[in-house]
Order: structure tokens, then C-alpha cells, then sequence
């Protein structure tokens, strides 16, 4: 942002997008929705597009979408990806308000920090993931989660800068 | 809105206030909706049948678009090669040829001794044919999303094939799509038989692409590698005969084996009958993950 403000670009006449905040939830929904892309994986080490985006927004800025909005997008999340209705709803709502807490708690913020917090919720995320499915009947071993989690953790920078450019193109920066 | 109170404003002091309550009664929605998802499933089949219909077209679109793409790659490598191809495809089909008609006269001696035993020949509905479009690719549990639906005749339950393989059975069904549990799920259990030798086997996935085979009978490791396993119709669910998988690599007790039916790769794929039409009133009870 800093850099931004110091280039040469000039920014008069230039605001939000119409409907500026409602980018960040939709922009959450879009990547819940690439499950559509017509991959068939033997093993599903992909990342969770959707909730790695949620962390990223909700990392980036407290405010761009309320807190409570995590739970609708969710259940879009569940039924995008067929997971058991309500895992996404609960553990995003989850996610959310533990971002909440860390807000009060932490004195400082950066990038190794946020990157940690998104880890530490991506390993809540994939270990509930773990335990519902072995609910369902699919008791894989728990270090399976190992692979994927740890694709995500590399991912969530990209998710990250993704974030950052949508938010600066959403405000007309 | 990163400390705990946004200045002086009532009004953004409550909006916030209400906005955190809000999600704790998300949160708490959450997990009833998750609890009622453990205990009876059929709940959302609804639901979860919209919702299929809502994405799955969009992925078997962009499904064609990616075979086309990557048909000009091979059909410009099989035309490079096509020389080559064209003789060794000739002395493939003359060697086929006389599988046939060995295998005609095998298949009438059988009618032949099926009919002196009075066996009751059961005959195999195809209810849908369509392709496997996209997959779960974010979670421990393996599922595909096939292009035919409930307007197709596909009921919950019903076993899917292709050419070369079981592919698995339908768990939620739209009225365009359905999503299936693959072989390789965890939660997927096929009674099977090893080809070479007839033993009884029981094949469970591993989520990871593969199956585990365990033997019925306790006793010595029966497999091999490279071994065939079949269905073999215990259950009712699936047909006898269906090739499930090859074995890769034995351990202990059993074997890892990995799909015949690569379902990446299953260019089309049928919907079968059960094969016991009371099966699949069992099948549908139980939770479409569970046992």
C-alpha cells in the first residue's frame, strides 16, 4: 500500500466499483465454486480454494465482510463441494471468530504471523475435515492430512496476493 | 475494526456486537446441520441434488473442452506414428480374432452346462450411460461427479462401470448429475474375488487412489502381484465378474491394489441395475458413507 501511495499513478476520479463490498464474499464464493473445473484426482491434495481465500480477506482486513457472513459461505462451500452440510458452516464460523480473538490478542502483526495463523487454521480445518469423514465411515490414517495441508500452507501466499490485488482493484486504488 | 471498541458510535458499537452474536449462532447452525448430517443423511438429499445440478453441467462443458484440447495433442502424435501403429494394430486384431472365437465357444458351453443346472440367468439393465466429469479433489473422501441424473433413471445407490472396471456407486443423485463414491473411498467396501484363484477377498480404498485387499479366510497371504480381482456379486449391490483391481505390492496380511477403472481416464460409464433389486433398499438406508 505504501509503495502504491508513493508511484506516480494519480488518482483523482477514481473510487470503489460499484458494490465494492460485496467483492470480498463473492470473490470467497467464485473460489468455492472452482470445484467445478473438471479435474479428477486420485487423491484430493488439492487446497480448499474457498476457505483459503475466507482467511486471506479476513487477514488482510477485519472489515470486509461481517463476521457473521462466514456461515452462508459455508453452506455455499458444502454445497459446492458435496462436503457434509454444515463441516464448512461451523468451521469457518469457527475460523472467523478465532481471527476475532487473535485481533484482541496480538500486539503486532506481519507476514510470518498471519502466515502462522492461516497455518494453524488450515491444520484445524483439514483435521475437523479428517474427523468428520471418519464419523461418515472413512477412518483414513491422520498423517494423510499431512500433503495437503501442507499445499495449502504453500498456497495461502498466493491466495493472499490475490486477496491484496482484488482489494486495491475493488477501492480504485 | 481491529480493536475491541469501534470509537464512540453506538450504532457501530451494536453492529458489532450483533454482527459477533450472529456468528456464534452461525456457528452454532453449523454444527446441528453437521450433526443432522451424521444422523440421517437422506435429509439433504434434496439439497445436495440442486446443488449438483447447479455446477455439474458448467464441468462436464469445460470437461469436452479439455478432451478437445487434449485430442489434437494425441490424434497429432497417433497420426506421426501411423505406420508403426497400423501393423502392430493388425497383429493385435488377428490375435483378438481367435480370443473371440475361443471365448464364443466358451460362453456357449457355459449357456449349454447353465442350462442343464437350471441356473437362473439374470439379465443386466444398463440405466444410464454418461462420463465422469470432475471429482473431489479437496478432501480425504473420493468422489466423482457423473453426467446422468434422477431424469435419467439413476437411483441412490446403483453400482457404475466402465469398459475396463467398477467404478463405484451413486450417493447423491440430481436430475442432470450424480456424485459417486469411487472403489477407492475408505468408506467403499466391494466383496471380491481374486480371479486366479477363485478365494473370496473383501477390497476397501485408501483414499488416496488405491484399494486394500484383505483375504476372507485367515492363512497364508494368497495374493500375487499383478493379480485381478473381481467382483463377486456377495451383497447384491454389485454385479459378479466386474474387474475392480491389480495388485501392486503385498503386505503383511493382504495387498494394495490399484483400479483397473481409471476414472480420469473412463472416457464413458455405465449405471447398472443392482444386482439384486432388493439390495439397494438395504443400501439406501444406512448413511451413504457408512456401513
Amino acid at each position: 500500500m505504501v509503495r502504491a501511495a508513493l508511484a506516480q499513478k494519480r488518482y483523482i476520479d477514481q473510487g470503489p466499483v460499484p458494490g465494492a463490498q460485496y467483492w470480498p464474499a463473492f470473490s470467497v464464493m467464485l473460489a468455492s465454486l472452482l470445484v467445478v473445473l473438471p479435474i479428477v484426482s486420485m487423491n484430493g491434495w488439492f487446497p480448499n480454494f474457498g476457505f483459503l481465500m475466507l482467511l486471506a480477506w479476513r487477514l488482510l482486513r477485519s472489515d470486509a465482510f461481517p463476521t457473521w457472513w462466514a456461515a452462508p459461505l459455508g453452506l455455499f462451500n458444502d454445497l459446492a463441494l458435496g462436503s457434509p452440510i454444515g463441516l464448512s458452516v461451523a468451521v469457518w464460523t469457527a475460523a472467523i471468530l478465532a481471527l476475532d480473538i487473535a485481533d484482541r490478542r496480538t500486539q503486532w502483526r506481519g507476514y510470518w504471523l498471519e502466515w502462522i495463523l492461516a497455518g494453524v487454521l488450515l491444520l484445524g480445518q483439514e483435521a475437523a475435515e479428517w474427523r468428520v469423514a471418519q464419523i461418515m465411515g472413512a477412518s483414513v490414517p491422520f498423517l494423510t492430512i499431512l500433503s495437503p495441508l501442507l499445499i495449502s500452507i504453500l498456497a495461502f501466499p498466493v491466495a493472499a496476493w490475490i486477496v491484496a490485488r482484488i482489494d486495491r482493484w475493488r477501492l480504485g486504488r | 475494526m481491529a480493536t475491541a471498541r469501534p470509537g464512540w458510535s453506538r450504532k457501530a458499537q451494536y453492529g458489532l456486537f450483533f454482527s459477533f452474536l450472529a456468528a456464534i449462532a452461525g456457528l452454532l447452525m453449523g454444527l446441528v446441520l453437521l450433526a443432522v448430517s451424521f444422523v440421517s443423511p437422506k435429509s439433504y438429499a434434496a439439497v445436495r441434488g440442486a446443488a449438483l445440478d447447479a455446477t455439474a453441467p458448467v464441468t462436464g462443458g469445460l470437461r469436452q473442452v479439455t478432451d478437445t484440447v487434449a485430442g489434437l495433442f494425441s490424434g497429432a502424435g497417433n497420426y506421426w506414428d501411423a505406420a508403426h501403429q497400423n501393423a502392430q494394430l493388425r497383429r493385435e486384431r488377428t490375435l483378438m480374432i481367435q480370443r473371440i472365437i475361443e471365448a464364443r465357444a466358451i460362453s456357449q458351453e457355459n449357456r449349454e452346462l447353465k442350462a442343464a443346472l437350471q441356473l437362473r440367468e439374470r439379465s443386466r439393465a444398463t440405466v444410464a450411460s454418461g462420463r465422469v466429469v470432475g471429482s473431489s479433489f479437496s478432501s480425504p473422501r473420493r468422489f466423482a461427479i457423473f453426467s446422468a441424473g434422477t431424469s435419467d433413471g439413476v437411483r441412490i445407490g446403483m453400482p457404475v462401470r466402465s469398459p475396463s472396471g467398477l467404478i463405484g456407486r451413486v450417493m447423491d443423485a440430481g436430475s442432470l448429475a450424480s456424485r459417486v463414491l469411487l472403489v477407492s473411498d475408505r468408506a467403499s467396501i466391494v466383496p471380491a474375488r481374486i480371479l486366479r484363484s477363485g478365494q473370496p477377498v473383501i477390497s476397501q480404498g485408501r483414499g488416496d487412489g488405491t484399494v486394500d485387499l484383505r483375504p476372507l479366510e485367515v492363512g497364508r497371504n494368497p495374493f500375487h502381484r499383478g493379480d485381478i480381482v473381481i467382483t463377486s456379486g456377495t451383497g447384491g449391490l454389485y454385479p459378479p465378474l466386474v474387474p475392480i483391481a491389480r495388485v501392486i505390492r503385498l503386505d503383511d496380511d493382504g495387498a494394495i491394489a490399484r483400479p483397473l477403472a481409471d476414472p480420469s481416464s473412463a472416457s464413458f460409464a455405465v449405471v447398472e441395475q443392482p444386482y439384486e433389486p432388493a439390495a439397494i433398499t438395504d443400501q439406501a438406508a444406512p448413511s451413504p458413507g457408512g456401513e
